[in-house]
């Protein structure tokens, strides 16, 4: 894999990107259609209340409404993995997200005015927005249509277990428990949830120009709902702006646009305002995490025990199932001898959770990163030195079962170690006369699957590409674009095998009626799966074109090389255009068609009953040391560099790669310093940009960034995942630093000036 | 968002438009900065915005220095502060606080006048103002101009002592012009560092003989109470003391001094313990770093 490469790990601006500055893109908001309406949803106004009466008689009269439907008019089956989830609520509302009525009107203003007319009699009820209190065992049922067999209130349970805690905790030298809480954060996409539903009444087709992450899946999931045959669906993706995990589930609004359209007859749209935005799109989990761990009198680690108990709100969606992966952490990240690891997500009547980049792992992260520093204090050990005694290795097969084929945990620790000079700037903090501001450094490290997730009953991704008579190529992938650049890593793979310039090269991603399976874009996955898959494509494609190109320039198979357009003898020096082989393999007698279509399936296995088993393709490490400032009269925390060093297999494209690294940390920062969905008694308390804070420009420090190669042989030219990582120790190495700058224990987010003030005025 | 526009181009038809309007509704916008906000939610079409962008008259888009005070017109924009050399020398906390509004995008439009008339307690360039002891001058539809104090222009939450005819001209500095040493800031705390909305924030500017001696104190606190405060009391007690001569407890002293004008409040931004703090430990650091 050492060969040298032309394209690939060369800095290449995205393909799509003249039509993103120039404004030229089409997203789900500039999609409009002839005749189309404008769809708008009435919601709860009581988090928990029985709904006595609606009236939408008043709506219905309205000039330019042109259908009003509630769950009388519906019949649909019930949405979320958990099936717990009516599309449409009837008799009550469990929360403020839950959707009562929708309108389509002529104009957005006029379907807003309509909802204005909706009359709602409610009796409120005293709703549960602490888990704790769903747990007692007085506490009413809240979600009538849950199953109920792991206990009342509880929607989903995962247990895990390896290795004899017993053993472990007598050999530990140091026990540490601890809580850990974790707030809600939500994913601010600059572009608001849209969808547009196109139902055709003479055929039953429906058209759905959806944002979705995962259009095969929703696909069959919205089938499932509005109880249609799957294949009468087609979802076309226009540009996505921002997925960040946020759509892998499908939400009400979806299959109710469809609804809407299906009454009317006509093209609907639904496009939610920021503030809607807020209040119903997905957060992050909220959850309390009760983490004990231990370690020797060397430092190494003996066993974590793990109970997480989630707030899931009032109905499920994937972000009760996270604990697949915090599991990972606690299990594998660092050597861990024993693991035991009980999760719960308990319905409350608060907004429900979805997935959200890092799928659980900053949280799993930032709990087992803090007690690691507090560990490293009672054994009087530097916090780098005991992370460094710990780290994961190459060929180290984890208590679950996970395989590490390489590994750079160790290189990514040296990495941040040394550029940050930590060692001098240990010594310089120590010898600071205590005066306002103090400063400090904290670690965190991070593991995360690299190489896709078996989930599903396939992980895997089609491809099929086409070279045109001209020397073009297109590409079609069953992967999907969030702005993470895929598109360009594949159409760089392509040019690397096949010589045929960028310019040259389409990706064509956005209709299920066109391509083929794909699991959606999750997991970090993209870049990994859908380039083998591309890769096994071109390989198919190639062993038509080169036996004819061979025999044309009088040379054998291994002799030919692809590049400029064509393709050349690497001894004679002659060559032949790329285009005029296809012509010739088109028009020739028997004719060959210069398309091949190739589906990858990672070698990875599904994990059993208990969660143990290889569950990715790869695994990618990160480790990030960050410096931070705190102000001690004020509480502020002023990051003042990040040093990231993050095994990524191989850089394939460094400017995509620069731009995941600094959007995640980013993120991160956001999830650690300044975010949060304030929910008060199940309402939205700050549902604006105003009162709900993401990290401005002014704030962002210093990210230097140091790749750690270790060429992954499952992975395309060696890569793995990245997209994910560089969030995830982010929040974790800043509690860290903040924590050992002022000597206090920050064990929850965020940090905001008035919590790190009160964690000052609060030291013993 | 529904109204319609009248855009005057001379003071006289502002005027008139003014009093074509009077028991009707209507509202100024100057950069809309906070009235676009305010008119999201408009459906009828009972609103007339009397639009002051198209305004021609220097009085209210100039900034001029005349002799015995500087004279900022209502519709100069927080940009235009921030370039002002005269500002930027003599009464540099003005254009600290302009610095601090938003961002580069709406310092661009948003006026001072705006900035006053919607009497916000968190409002920045309004705070340094009452640092400054600047007054508002005001013009009616009919009748003579009247001028003001800006600590008693704000009479509370989004609430001026304009009356309904009335129209924020300028705001009047009184200066002198003798050589002083200035220390000044525009302190804002909020949670992260721009496009911020303050949770504390004090404005001063403090003038000094060559002798270190304070001639001049002017200390304004925002968003600890209802309104934005002129701290007279912490102000009074600077004025004959030497800058570089003041110990710790005096700091507090001070500190103390300023924290009496709060009566800060619990809200989704900050709690009111918090505000307090802040303000207590901020008013000190002014003392500090000189
Ligand atoms: C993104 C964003 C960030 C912001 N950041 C800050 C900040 O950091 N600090 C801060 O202080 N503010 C901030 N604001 C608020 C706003 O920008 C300021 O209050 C600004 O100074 C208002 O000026 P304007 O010209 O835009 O006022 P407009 O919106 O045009 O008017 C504001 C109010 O004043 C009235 N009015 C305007 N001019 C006159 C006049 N001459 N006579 C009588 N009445 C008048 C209007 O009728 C209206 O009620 C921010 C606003 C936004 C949208």
């Amino acid at each position: 894999m050492k060969k040298s490469l032309k394209v690939i790990g060369k800095p290449t601006p995205k393909l799509d990107g003249h039509l993103r500055v120039s404004g030229k893109a089409v997203y789900g908001h500039d999609i409009s259609l002839p005749n189309m309406l404008y769809g708008a949803i009435l919601r709860a106004q009581y988090p928990c209340a029985k709904i006595k009466a609606i009236d939408v008689s008043k709506a219905a009269k309205l000039p330019g409404v042109v259908c009003v439907i509630t769950a009388d008019d519906v019949d649909v089956a019930h949405m979320s993995h958990k099936r717990d989830h009516p599309v449409l609520k009837k008799g009550e509302v469990n929360c403020i997200r839950d959707e009562i009525a929708a309108v389509a009107a002529s104009t957005k203003e006029i379907a807003r005015k309509a909802l204005r007319l909706i009359e709602v009699e409610y009796e409120v009820r005293e709703g549960i927005f602490d888990p704790a209190d769903a747990l007692q065992e007085d506490a009413p049922g809240i979600n009538k249509y849950a199953r109920g067999d792991e206990g009342k209130n509880i929607a989903q349970t995962f247990h895990y277990e390896h290795g004899d805690i017993e053993e472990q905790k007598a050999k530990s030298t140091c026990i540490v428990k601890r809580r850990y809480v974790l707030p809600r954060v939500t994913h601010c996409c600059l572009e608001t949830s849209v969808v547009t539903a196109d139902y055709s009444q003479s055929d039953g087709r429906l058209t759905l120009y959806s944002s979705t992450q995962v259009p095969f899946l929703y696909q069959r999931d919205m089938a499932r709902v509005l109880k249609m045959d799957p294949s009468n669906i087609r979802v076309v993706q226009p540009v996505i702006g921002g997925g960040f995990g946020s759509k892998l589930d499908m939400y009400p609004f979806e299959p109710i646009c469809a609804l809407l359209s299906m009454t009317c007859g006509q093209p609907v749209q639904i496009a939610f305002s920021r503030e809607e935005e807020f209040v119903a799109s997905p957060t992050r989990q909220a959850m309390v995490i009760d983490l004990t761990t231990g370690a020797d009198a060397e430092g190494r680690f003996t066993f974590r025990e793990v109970e997480i108990t989630k707030d899931n709100g009032a109905y499920t969606s994937w972000g009760a199932t996270t604990s697949f992966v915090m599991m990972q952490t606690f299990s594998s990240l660092y050597h861990a001898p024993a693991c035991v690891f009980d999760a719960r997500a308990v319905y409350t009547n608060n907004p429900y959770a979805g997935s959200f980049r890092g799928y659980g792992n900053p949280q799993s992260t930032f709990a087992l990163e803090r007690n690691i520093d507090l560990m490293a204090e009672e054994l009087a050990m530097d916090r780098a030195a005991i992370r460094l005694v710990n780290a994961n290795y190459k060929g180290e097969k984890t208590g679950q079962g996970l395989e590490y084929a390489t590994c750079g945990h160790k290189d990514a620790l040296d990495t941040v170690i040394a550029k940050s000079d930590y060692t001098r700037k240990k010594r310089e903090y120590k010898d600071a006369p205590s005066a306002r501001y103090k400063r400090a450094m904290g670690f965190a490290s991070m593991l995360h699957v690299a190489g896709g997730a078996k989930i599903y009953r396939s992980d895997g991704c089609g491809t099929t590409v086409k070279l045109d008579n001209f020397g073009h190529l297109i590409i079609i992938t069953g992967s999907s674009e969030i702005g993470q650049g895929s598109e360009t890593v594949l159409a760089m793979m392509a040019c690397e095998e096949l010589g045929i310039d960028m310019s040259k090269i389409k990706v064509i991603n956005t209709d299920t009626d066109i391509k083929p399976w794909d699991v959606g874009v999750h997991a970090s996955r993209t870049s990994f799966v859908a380039g083998n898959s591309l890769l096994g494509a071109i390989g198919r494609l190639k062993d038509k074109i080169s036996p004819w190109a061979a025999r044309y320039l009088k040379t054998d198979i291994e002799d030919l090389d692809y590049d400029n357009g064509e393709i050349g003898c690497k001894t004679s020096g002659r060559s032949v255009k790329i285009d005029k082989v296809v012509r010739e393999l088109h028009f020739q007698d028997p004719n060959v068609l210069c398309m091949e279509s190739y589906y990858y399936e990672p070698a990875s296995d599904f994990q059993d009953a208990g969660y143990k088993g290889n569950v990715s393709g790869a695994y990618a490490f990160a480790s990030q040391a960050i410096e931070v400032e705190v102000d001690t009269y004020t509480g502020q925390v002023k990051v003042l560099d990040v040093y990231v060093g993050q095994d990524v297999g191989r850089v394939l494209n460094p400017l995509g790669l620069m731009g995941q690294i600094e959007g995640g940390v980013v993120m991160g920062m956001g999830y650690a310093l300044t975010e949060e969905l304030v929910v008060a008694k199940g309402q939205v308390v700050n549902p604006t940009f105003h009162n709900y804070k993401i990290p401005s420009a002014c704030d962002i420090p210093e990210i230097h960034f140091y790749p750690i190669e270790t060429h992954d042989q499952a992975g395309p030219y060696g890569a793995k995942g990245v997209g994910e990582a560089p969030l995830i120790p982010t929040p974790a190495a800043i509690a860290n630093a903040v924590s050992n700058a002022l000597g206090v224990e920050i064990n929850a987010l965020p940090m905001t000036p008035e919590n790190v003030l009160k964690a000052i005025k609060d030291r013993p | 968002m529904n109204f319609d526009l009248v855009s005057p181009t001379t003071t006289e038809d502002l005027l008139r438009a003014i009093d074509e309007h009077r028991g009707r509704r209507f509202r100024f916008g100057a950069g809309y900065t906070d009235l676009l906000l305010d008119l999201e939610e408009q459906q009828d079409n009972e609103l007339t915005v009397i639009n002051l962008a198209r305004l021609n008259d220097p009085s209210f888009t100039s900034i001029v220095h005349d002799g015995g005070e500087m004279r900022i017109g209502a519709l100069v924009t927080a940009s235009r502060i921030i370039a002002d050399r005269k500002l930027q020398s003599r009464y540099p906390v003005l254009c600290q606080a302009a610095g601090q509004h938003g961002s580069r995008q709406i310092r661009h439009t948003a006026t001072v006048g705006g900035n006053l008339c919607t009497a916000s307690p968190a409002g920045d360039m309004a705070c340094a103002l009452v640092a400054l002891r600047a007054r508002c001058d005001i013009l009616p539809a009919r009748g003579d101009a009247r001028s003001l104090a800006v600590s008693d222009f704000f009479l509370g939450v989004r609430e001026t002592d304009l009356k309904e005819d009335e129209v924020l001209r300028r705001v009047i500095i009184p200066t002198d012009d003798g050589e002083v040493k200035t220390h000044s800031d525009f302190i804002k705390i909020g949670k992260r560092r721009s496009m911020e909305c303050a949770v504390v924030s004090i404005a001063y500017h403090i003038e000094s003989d060559g002798d270190d001696t304070m001639t001049r104190a002017g200390i304004a606190i925002g968003s600890v109470a209802p309104t934005i405060k002129y701290a007279r009391s912490a102000c009074e007690y600077l004025v004959g003391k030497r800058l570089s001569s003041l110990g710790p407890s005096e700091r507090d002293e001070f500190a103390a001094k300023v924290v009496e004008y709060a009566s800060p409040i619990s809200d989704i931004r900050a709690s009111a313990w918090y505000r307090e703090d802040v303000l207590f430990n901020m008013s000190k650091s002014i003392l500090e770093n000189h």
